[in-house]
């Protein structure tokens, strides 16, 4: 019966993505237009093409690969209240910028370097390197506990050392806000391919790890004493958590919450392990942030919300709303 | 202890430590096949340590041999196949609460599946065997956050029974049951040892730990006693143990223990 | 009784106005009393460091905060903090009998309960610009006259800028990047009233405020002919998705303003003039196909 219901949700969930993307590239700057209208017109089509479908498609890119990662951390930690940046991926990120800032009018080469590498470049690379220091700190992945604090620890550290470079130059401020703050205004063609290709690696190697995380969710020892060789498949799990937020990451800024509620919003439509699950909630965190996205277009045109703004407000509310049904279900 | 040969899993010079602190002192034990082993002793007497080491989940000083081989020398799936582990405390962790029952008792069967591989016809038959053993099968498909403490540690229960080993390993598998369930666990555990598997259980019911065939009286980190449930020998070990607080008598048939 | 009413009034009257000499309302409405022109003077906020030193009474600075970075001399002064996190024991071990601060600066009533007058002031745009200047120069016991004269250069400055703006480039469409979110600078900003008064045409429309995150899809639609934005902002600018398009991409007329021409840019300071020079020799460079300015 579930296995029935998770297939009407996949169902569901990639319709819902096809209208987003569709309405995705009905709105402009201008609120919404008729899609078909513009094909006559060659500007507005070049629009259409080049702007807003690789934006609406990327910032269902961006959170798919967001909600992947969130459901592979919550079941690698064990903790539903997980999210992506646990390991310290998002002060990684930021760090990785704010640096990349920095040595961008020091001289003439590290400027190059800078320009070469690309602010998205500067992003994956410090999300890649907390993480890597995360685990050297955790001394390995086999401490579930030991990880997470390690994680925190980077988080709070790398966080202050961006803070500290920031209050150096106030350029540098302003330019890092525009990062930090998220933004989906800037996906082209490239960062789709870029994210499309980063989401199938992650989507397979998810579901070939799955079994690690339904085995994870009786207890390590349960785990380990089903056979499943624990300490590779975990790094494996670690890789694919921290590939999938750097690239979502270094794209679209920090963008909170997909991660979070997207596993949470796929297991109160249905009940599934983690070979399913992982894809089920990859597409949710996909139609979350397209939809915000969408939103934080049309709903000031021409100006926009801050689509982290939308995604809590829309994650948030849904899951405040079954909160408050179950309390009711519970008090009758 | 005689029979080598039957002997499923042996302990020689096993020492552990947790956290830092030594917690077993060197103990031998011979556990035979097909027979069925209650640990019991008082707190802090290093059994779920023990427990662990026999499981091969805690790294100690030693060796332990499963039939015969090294347990270093068994791949871990093999190893699976062979050995069941229940361990304490499941029923109180949330995070499987979003599986439901079928799944949770599915899981057992993973070390016999290919990975990614469905489950086959057969794995479903041994499950629903399973959970109609523990009488779970009517909920099977109810997520284990919406059963009560005593259901779940059923389900948990058909999870180790699915995985069809012949080796059962259970640390504390009667938390939570009330009195028909307890006695149901107690005739499965019976009727699985009369069948060829060596059940060991860890229990501080000592009326469920005395119906087993053997008893090993731990104290301290140390065996004190290893021997027939019957032997009186045992029993005055057992009351030993808890400095003469229990006094083990024949009810009925059975043997149990009161404290004084 | 009402007798002794009016006499202690009338008394209060008289001595207040013997007591203050110097006076002025700041931004937060509160009159501002000084005894005696100030000596030791510490400015929390670049544009009014720039405004006192302007003023001519750059001497009489004792500390500024670590974002006041004109005129030269400033740069040796002592560093209390930035403006929204001032290191509080910094400046009241400076001993100062007046202290310029910003709005956001929540350190007013803390130093004014340790018994430093404190005065918020903020330039936001070239109206406040000039109010500030008139509101600053009565604290520091500047004559009227040199403040009004102040201004007059400043503005003479601006018309000069603007005069020197070539026909074909007036009535340009202009696009302003603050930073890469995009948020950019609109009609009723600062950098906006600059542009306006080289005859510019912004393309971000007063009703959209001072500094909307705006759709770069609107961008790409308004197709700007000159695009102005930081260097460090600005990187990968022409890469954007749809942005080869735009006029200014396809000319080249993208002007690129390292860090201390930002800070003129975006600072509402004396400095107007300056800002109004950068803003028109990057309006006068459109026909030329120069790429942006030097690096």
């Amino acid at each position: 019966m579930q296995s029935r219901r998770a297939n009407a949700v996949l169902a569901a969930l990639l319709g819902a993505a096809v209208l987003v993307l569709v309405l995705g590239a009905a709105v402009g700057s201008t609120g919404l237009h008729a899609l078909w209208g513009p094909q006559a017109d060659p500007v507005a089509w070049q629009i259409v093409r080049d702007i807003r479908l690789p934006r609406a498609a990327g910032a269902w890119l961006a959170g798919a690969l967001l909600g992947l990662a969130g459901a592979v951390a919550q079941g690698l930690f064990r903790n539903p209240l997980a999210d992506p940046y646990l390991l310290g991926s998002a002060s990684g990120a930021g760090l990785g910028v704010a640096l990349a800032l920095t040595l961008f009018g020091a001289s003439a080469q590290s400027t190059q370097w800078v320009v070469r590498l690309g602010l998205t470049g500067a992003a994956f690379l410090g999300a890649v390197a907390a993480v890597l220091l995360t685990l050297t700190l955790a001394r390995g992945v086999q401490q579930t506990l030991r990880l997470l604090l390690a994680g925190v620890i980077v988080g709070v550290v790398l966080g202050a050392l961006k803070d500290l470079i920031s209050i150096a130059s106030a350029d540098i401020l302003q330019a890092l806000q525009g990062f930090m703050l998220g933004t989906t205004g800037l996906l082209g063609w490239s960062a789709c391919a870029l994210m499309a290709g980063v989401l199938a690696a992650c989507l397979l190697a998810g579901w070939l790890l799955a079994p690690v995380l339904d085995g994870l969710a009786l207890g390590e020892d349960t785990a380990a004493s089903l056979g499943l060789p624990l300490p590779a498949l975990r790094a494996a799990l670690v890789g694919v958590l921290a590939l999938a937020t750097g690239a979502a990451v270094a794209q679209t800024g920090l963008i909170a919450f997909v991660g979070l509620a997207a596993p949470h919003l796929v297991r109160s439509l249905v009940k599934t392990p983690h070979a399913r699950l992982l894809l089920l909630s990859s597409l949710m965190g996909g139609l979350l942030l397209a939809a915000a996205d969408l939103l934080a277009r049309w709903l000031i045109a021409p100006q926009e919300l801050p689509v982290g703004v939308l995604t809590a407000v829309l994650g948030g509310g849904y899951l405040l709303w079954l909160m408050h049904r179950r309390a009711v279900r519970s008090v009758q | 202890m005689n029979d080598t040969a039957a002997c499923m899993l042996r302990a020689r010079g096993l020492h552990a430590r947790l956290g830092g602190a030594p917690v077993l002192h060197g103990i031998d034990l011979a556990l035979p096949a097909g027979r069925w082993t209650s640990i019991v002793g008082p707190n802090g007497a290093g059994k779920s340590t023990l427990l662990r080491c026999l499981a091969g989940l805690l790294r100690c000083t030693g060796e332990v041999e499963l039939a015969g081989r090294p347990l270093a020398g068994w791949t871990p799936r093999e190893r699976a196949r062979r050995l069941a582990w229940l361990g304490q405390g499941g029923a109180a962790d949330p995070a499987a609460d979003e599986l439901t029952v079928h799944d949770v008792a599915m899981l057992g069967r993973l070390p016999h599946q290919r990975w990614l591989a469905a489950p086959s016809a057969a794995d479903r038959a041994v499950v629903e065997a399973a959970l109609r053993r523990t009488q779970a099968w009517d909920w099977r498909e109810r997520p284990l956050g919406q059963l009560s403490g005593g259901e779940r540690q059923r389900v948990l229960l058909a999870r180790a029974l699915a995985v069809q080993a012949d080796v059962l390993l259970m640390d504390e598998p009667l938390a939570n049951l009330d009195p028909p369930h307890q006695s149901d666990w107690l005739a499965t555990a019976r009727e699985l040892a009369d069948g060829g598997c060596t059940v060991v259980s860890v229990l501080h019911e000592l009326h469920a730990a005395l119906a087993a065939d053997e008893l090993v009286v731990m104290a301290g980190g140390r065996v004190m006693h290893h021997g027939a449930t019957g032997d009186a020998a045992t029993h005055r070990a057992l009351e030993a143990v808890f400095d003469g607080r229990v006094a083990v008598h024949r009810v009925e048939g059975q043997w149990i223990a009161l404290p004084r | 009784m009402r007798r002794l009413l009016l006499w202690t009034l009338a008394l209060c009257a008289g001595g207040g106005a013997l007591a203050a000499p110097l006076e002025a309302v700041d931004d937060r409405g509160t009159t501002v009393r000084l005894a005696a022109p100030p000596q030791r003077i510490v400015s929390i906020l670049p544009s009014l460091t720039e405004t006192v030193c302007e003023l001519g009474a750059c001497a009489r600075l004792v500390g500024v905060d670590r974002y006041s970075n004109w005129p030269a001399p400033v740069r040796a002064l002592p560093l209390v903090g930035g403006g929204i996190d001032p290191n509080v024991e910094a400046i009241v071990a400076l001993k100062p009998d007046l202290v310029l601060a910003a709005p956001s600066s929540r350190v007013a009533s803390r130093l004014e309960s340790l018994g430093i007058t404190v005065a918020v002031l903020e330039p936001k745009n070239q109206a406040g610009m000039q109010r500030v200047i008139g509101q600053v120069a009565r604290l520091l016991d500047v004559p009227p006259a040199e403040a009004d004269a102040l201004w007059r250069r400043i503005d003479a400055g601006v018309n000069a800028a603007a005069e020197s703006v070539p026909a074909t480039a007036r009535g340009a469409r202009v696009y302003f990047e603050v930073n890469n979110g995009p948020y950019a600078a609109g009609e009723s900003s600062f950098m906006g009233e600059t542009m306006a008064r080289l005859g510019a045409r912004n393309i971000i429309p007063a009703a959209l405020g001072p500094f909307p995150k705006i759709s770069p899809e609107f961008v790409v639609r308004a197709d700007p002919q000159v695009i102005m934005v930081g260097q460090r902002s600005g990187q990968g600018l022409e890469q954007r998705p749809g942005w080869a398009a735009i006029r200014a991409v396809r000319e080249g007329c993208v002007c690129r303003f390292d860090a201390e021409q930002s800070d003129i840019l975006v600072r509402p300071g004396p400095r107007m003039a300056e800002a109004a020079r950068l803003m028109a020799d990057c309006l006068a460079r459109r026909p030329a196909a120069a790429a942006g300015a030097a690096r």
